[in-house]
């Protein structure tokens, strides 16, 4: 009875408070939609599906239309493209052919469901061996699990395939990942110089900002986001990366800038409603509760992967230390990265509570992962919150006046 | 082209948390009060043009006017992805089309209107919109049942779902049952009469042609339960057989029944023709009197689905009040037994009264006559 009148009460902000509306005129525009018929995206897509129904059971061209669709998905930040996407591999039957599988693996692990999508890509090998799109993924779940042996597995076999650049991927962020950032920075950059293709280059700028990032190097870290959004290229895990380094930087008003219009996605909108705060604006309360609206939204239709994000809106924007770390450590049981650690101490200092961080300064201890902000929440938490565990204490290489500056506007916002 | 994807991929992974938020979601908001079916379904416009293809001009703009023209179309495509069931299979419309916002942009409203078969029982939905094409698309669903508040996320694993009339509701029905069981009782004289005229000898001792009161309580308990069961078990009987539609007596032969009924048992009360068995009249008579009981419940009508809880509510309830009665009765008579006043006064005197009051009836019923009833 309960559960059922939380469920209705939950439901209610979206529902019951709508106001249906008949629009007063025929030319008055009830709805933008995010491709118009003249775009080439919209022409491309329109050939793929044309060739992918006239394909019948061939499962060549519906994986080309899947594989489309979860690339627009990933640029836009859009999961309804996800949702086409598995509409078209699902009118295959099963057992599925190793193309179609590689896919649905994406679509697996986009939902969260890693066992599944290891599985997909583990089948997908059987019946190709060389499909190094599967290593290179099965290594991603893996780093994403903190699961560095397995990773280290699948980045050799991309090296026996003599898959240059997804192993220099592969291998620089395992390296980084697993407490040596130096040598993982080495082999990005090594990777980068192997390829022109604007694609690769994109997201190798990408992560070799994260790890400038880490290694306390925000004027490298400027140096690589810039480049790579010089590409012109949609990205939203880009955009989301660099909002966080100006975030981290107090450079508020630089995300406003560089993310406007992104309200669209979640994740970004998360960046510019934290951006918003923290110039104590006054448009930063609808922003909020734009998110709260979307989360809610989310757990109507039972979706959790979103955890992470919600954990850092209710932490920087709620204030509410508790329900962050409920959610960061729920999501630090599926997620393990950098990021995820970082949220859930986080959290756990605001909430005073070090056990729940356990996991995460397990994962520092245990990666020896050298980010000097991550290192130093871990001794926060140890000093605010005794008795300290035994996390490796490594001493900070990085400025610490630097650290200083980079932090300050973080914790401004969690006094919020 | 293939390699940049797979290149992609790895960091698209890393990029999930970011892109899980907002699937397409409809919104259906159905209440089902018996057979009324009223509603609302909240539809992404983005989601029809998907299906159906609104931006005419494709300008990636759409216009009231565009969605307008499209209105029987989006409700055929609608309503034939969403099927209900009460009874047999619901009939629905679009009453109304509007437009409203959600979080994620523009819906179109259809405000729905139906009729289900049957106004009791489960209800079955069959929904079905969007997942041919987007296998991530969700139908959340706030179903008012018969005044109760359900939810459910309708998904392609799970696309049809049964609801049933709550755990609430049913026991509403019971106890709705049950108290018109208790007030049939109050109601029906002819019954209280029956029973009283069978209760009043009850503390009383017929020996060689006298009366005199019995020797304790307990005797008096054991011959009114003996009677009361009797009777109760005779009525739930009939009155069970012919709500299941097993036997079926024309009324007016049943009612001149129960007053020629009251007629005898307040007759042999002042001529003894029966004295040591009353349980077995009041069985005998019982049957006729479910009869009655049956008629009663005919008029009120019988939930299929519930039809067995009901009945119980019912007879529950006739058992209810006729034990109210007794508790009244009993006490009252048993403290008295001894006294000129019961023995002539309410014994005789009653039995007089019930056995004149009867007789009327009986020539009212069995004759189709108006006497002293309005």
């Amino acid at each position: 009875m309960l559960p059922a009148l939380l469920v209705t009460a939950l439901a209610c902000p979206s529902i019951a408070f709508a106001a249906p509306r008949k629009p007063a005129l025929d030319t008055d525009v009830v709805e933008r939609l995010p491709l118009r018929a003249g775009d080439t995206a919209t022409r491309e897509l329109a050939a793929l599906q044309a060739s992918a129904r006239a394909a019948g059971q061939d499962p060549q061209p519906a994986a080309t239309l899947a594989q489309r669709y979860f690339d627009l998905a990933v640029a836009r930040g859009d999961p309804r493209y996800v949702g086409y996407a598995e509409a078209v591999v699902a009118r295959f039957p099963e057992p599925l052919p190793a193309s179609l599988r590689a896919v649905r693996g994406q679509l697996r692990q986009y939902r969260h469901d890693f066992a599944g999508a290891l599985d997909d890509f583990a089948s997908a090998l059987a019946a190709d061996p060389e499909l190094g799109v599967a290593h290179a993924w099965r290594g991603a779940i893996f780093l994403v699990q903190a699961d560095y042996a397995a990773t280290h597995k699948e980045c050799e076999a991309l090296l026996h395939l003599n898959r240059t650049v997804l192993h220099g991927g592969c291998f620089g962020l395992l390296q980084a990942y697993g407490g040596k950032l130096g040598a993982g920075q080495q082999s990005l950059q090594k990777a980068l110089s192997a390829t022109a293709d604007a694609g690769n280059r994109l997201w190798l700028l990408t992560r070799l900002g994260e790890v400038a990032e880490w290694r306390g190097q925000p004027k490298v870290a400027e140096k690589h986001y810039r480049e790579a959004l010089g590409l012109g290229r949609d990205d939203g895990y880009l955009l989301a990366a660099w909002g966080d380094f100006l975030i981290d930087a107090g450079r508020p008003e630089d995300v406003l800038k560089d993310l406007a219009g992104w309200e669209a996605s979640d994740n970004l909108l998360l960046r510019l409603a934290e951006a918003e705060a923290a110039l104590k604006r006054p448009g930063a309360a609808r922003l909020a509760q734009m998110l709260e609206d979307r989360f809610a939204a989310a757990k109507q239709r039972g979706d959790t992967t979103h955890q992470a994000e919600e954990a850092r809106y209710q932490l920087r924007l709620r204030g509410n230390a508790k329900e962050a770390l409920r959610l960061a450590a729920e999501n630090y049981r599926v997620q393990r990265e950098p990021r995820d650690a970082r949220i859930l101490l986080e959290a756990a200092i605001a909430a005073g509570d070090a056990a729940a961080a356990k996991p995460a300064r397990d994962w520092l201890t245990s990666s020896g992962f050298e980010d000097a902000r991550l290192r130093d929440l871990d001794q926060q938490l140890c000093s605010a919150v005794s008795p300290c565990g035994t996390a490796l204490v490594i001493p900070l290489r990085s400025k610490a006046v630097e650290q200083e500056t980079l932090s300050s506007p973080l914790r401004m916002v969690i006094r919020r | 082209m293939r390699l940049r994807s797979w290149l992609c991929g790895l960091l698209c992974l890393i990029a999930l948390p970011a892109l899980a938020h907002k699937a397409s979601d409809s919104y259906l908001m159905l209440d089902v009060q018996g057979r009324e079916v009223s509603g609302q379904w909240d539809i992404a416009l983005r989601d029809i043009d998907f299906a159906l293809g609104l931006d005419a001009d494709g300008n990636g703009e759409i216009t009231w006017g565009e969605l307008r023209a499209r209105h029987t179309d989006i409700a055929a495509w609608a309503l034939g992805r969403l099927a209900l069931q009460r009874g047999g299979a619901c009939e629905l419309q679009v009453a109304d089309h509007l437009v409203d916002d959600h979080t994620d942009g523009a819906y179109a409203v259809l405000k729905l209107a139906g009729r289900c078969p049957s106004s009791m029982g489960d209800l079955k939905l069959d929904y079905r919109l969007l997942f041919d094409l987007d296998a991530l698309h969700r139908g959340l669903l706030r179903l008012g049942l018969d005044g109760t508040t359900q939810t459910a996320v309708l998904s392609p694993t799970r696309s049809e779902q049964s609801f049933v009339a709550g755990e609430v509701s049913r026991l509403a029905q019971f106890g709705q049952y049950l108290v018109e069981g208790i007030w049939h009782i109050w109601i029906g004289f002819d019954h209280i009469l029956f029973l009283l005229s069978l209760l009043l000898p009850a503390v009383l001792l017929h020996e060689a042609r006298r009366w005199r009161g019995v020797a304790n309580f307990h005797v008096a308990m054991v011959e009114v339960l003996w009677v009361v069961t009797a009777f109760t078990v005779a009525h739930s009987i009939t009155l069970s057989l012919a709500a299941l539609g097993l036997i079926e007596l024309p009324s007016r032969v049943v009612e001149s029944a129960i007053a020629a009924s009251v007629v005898l048992a307040a007759a042999n009360n002042l001529k003894p023709l029966v004295e040591r068995r009353r349980w077995l009249v009041a069985f005998c008579f019982g049957l006729i009197h479910g009869f009655g009981f049956a008629s009663v419940l005919a008029e009120l009508g019988l939930p299929q689905e519930t039809l067995v809880l009901s009945l119980l509510g019912f007879n529950l309830g006739v058992e209810i009040g006729q034990l109210a009665i007794v508790a009244v009765f009993l006490p009252f008579a048993y403290f008295l037994r001894d006294t000129p006043f019961y023995r002539r006064g309410i014994f005789v005197g009653g039995s007089l009264l019930m056995l004149a009051i009867a007789l009327v009836w009986f020539v009212e019923r069995a004759f189709d006559l108006k006497l002293i009833s309005a």
